[in-house]
């Protein structure tokens, strides 16, 4: 990509991520749009932030791994497990890190 | 502006804001440092990375448009795919629109620019507290512009220091773990599971397309399931 092209997708993205964000603060009422729409934009965020968590969990080198090989997906889990029970982002991502270093360390 | 000149109620809000958001900082710091390796990573100069980060100020987004310039993606592509993992800022926008309508257009393009995944959890949680709400968009701001300030810094460590920090950390998880946490409270009616497992499933089987299609495609997948489990629900 050349230097031109790069500069033109950093401004770019800074577009869209500034209207998204802007979309109802700034241009619309979200009421002024049919039910249909916001229901939609309800299931947004489950969907959108699964796609992205489940493959960095179960395949993080690009195919489905469910062993021990790859720890993450357990790793993930326990992540999962404290973020449902205390509900508090520090403790599930501290537990979930330490969970990945501690089977890491095992399997070496 | 100073902040002795402020109202106290606002000054008070804005410090509750910045004290707020500290717990969260322990996955941004990482996650900025990682969104600033892989910027680098992907070819751009570290004056890009930053650059990047300065304007679309969306980890996720960063990451994506880093991945997707390694790979010399079309610049239409590219944007598509910001766009789809944008699409939660929508939902965002609506819910925070009625609190912020009442303010100034300089304000809300400020809090515009701040709305992140963590802003707009924690903010949306203190307008859900009773008592006077008018001046809550300083306790918004207040974490906006912590988490700012932590994440463009942890950017700037990252697109200049590289890839000093040893693999063997792996240091990326910190990224997954970082939407884990923000998925797990998404995830609350029958509805939201059927989405978030058809769209976890779909990101998987689809993962062999080109320019992280994948992404969108299982995006859309995962919100029709969700709408359709939701509408079946009602009948």
């Amino acid at each position: 990509m050349s230097d031109a092209a790069v500069w033109l997708v950093i401004v770019g993205s800074g577009v869209v991520t500034f209207l998204t964000r802007a979309s109802f603060i700034l241009f619309a009422d979200p009421h002024r749009f049919p039910h249909a729409f916001r229901l939609a934009l309800a299931f947004v965020p489950p969907a959108v932030l699964a796609a992205i968590v489940i493959p960095g969990l179960v395949s993080p080198a690009g195919t489905i791994d469910f062993s021990l090989a790859n720890p993450r997906w357990i790793a993930g889990l326990v992540a999962i497990v404290v973020a449902m029970r205390v509900r508090n982002a520090l403790a599930s991502i501290l537990a979930g890190m330490a969970t990945l270093w501690l089977l890491q360390a095992l399997s070496l | 502006m100073s902040l002795s000149r402020i109202h106290p109620d606002a000054r008070r809000e804005f410090l509750d804001g910045c004290r707020d958001i500290a717990p969260v900082l322990v996955g941004t710091v990482p996650f900025g440092f990682v969104a600033g390796v892989a910027a680098v990573g992907a070819g751009m100069t570290p004056l890009q990375g930053i650059a990047l980060s300065f304007f679309a100020f969306s980890g996720i987004a960063q990451l994506v448009v880093a991945q997707l310039v390694a790979v010399q993606s079309p610049i239409a592509v590219t944007l598509l795919a910001a766009f789809v993992v944008s699409l939660r800022f929508l939902m965002y926008s609506a819910a925070l629109s009625p609190h912020l309508a009442h303010l100034t257009a300089r304000w809300r393009v400020l809090l515009t620019y701040l709305m992140t995944d963590q802003v707009f959890g924690m903010g949306v949680k203190r307008y859900s507290d009773p008592g006077d709400r008018g001046r809550r968009h300083w306790h918004l701001f207040g974490i906006g512009i912590t988490l700012w300030a932590f994440w463009q810094a942890s950017v700037i460590a990252g697109a200049i220091l590289g890839a000093q920090v040893p693999a063997a950390w792996s240091l990326d998880f910190v990224v997954t773990l970082s939407f884990l946490v923000l998925l797990v409270p998404a995830v609350r009616t029958r509805a939201d599971i059927a989405a978030a497992v058809v769209a976890g499933a779909a990101a998987l089987l689809a993962a062999g397309l080109p320019y992280r299609l994948s992404l969108v495609v299982a995006s859309l997948a995962g919100i029709a399931a969700g709408v359709a489990v939701e509408w079946k629900h009602r009948r």
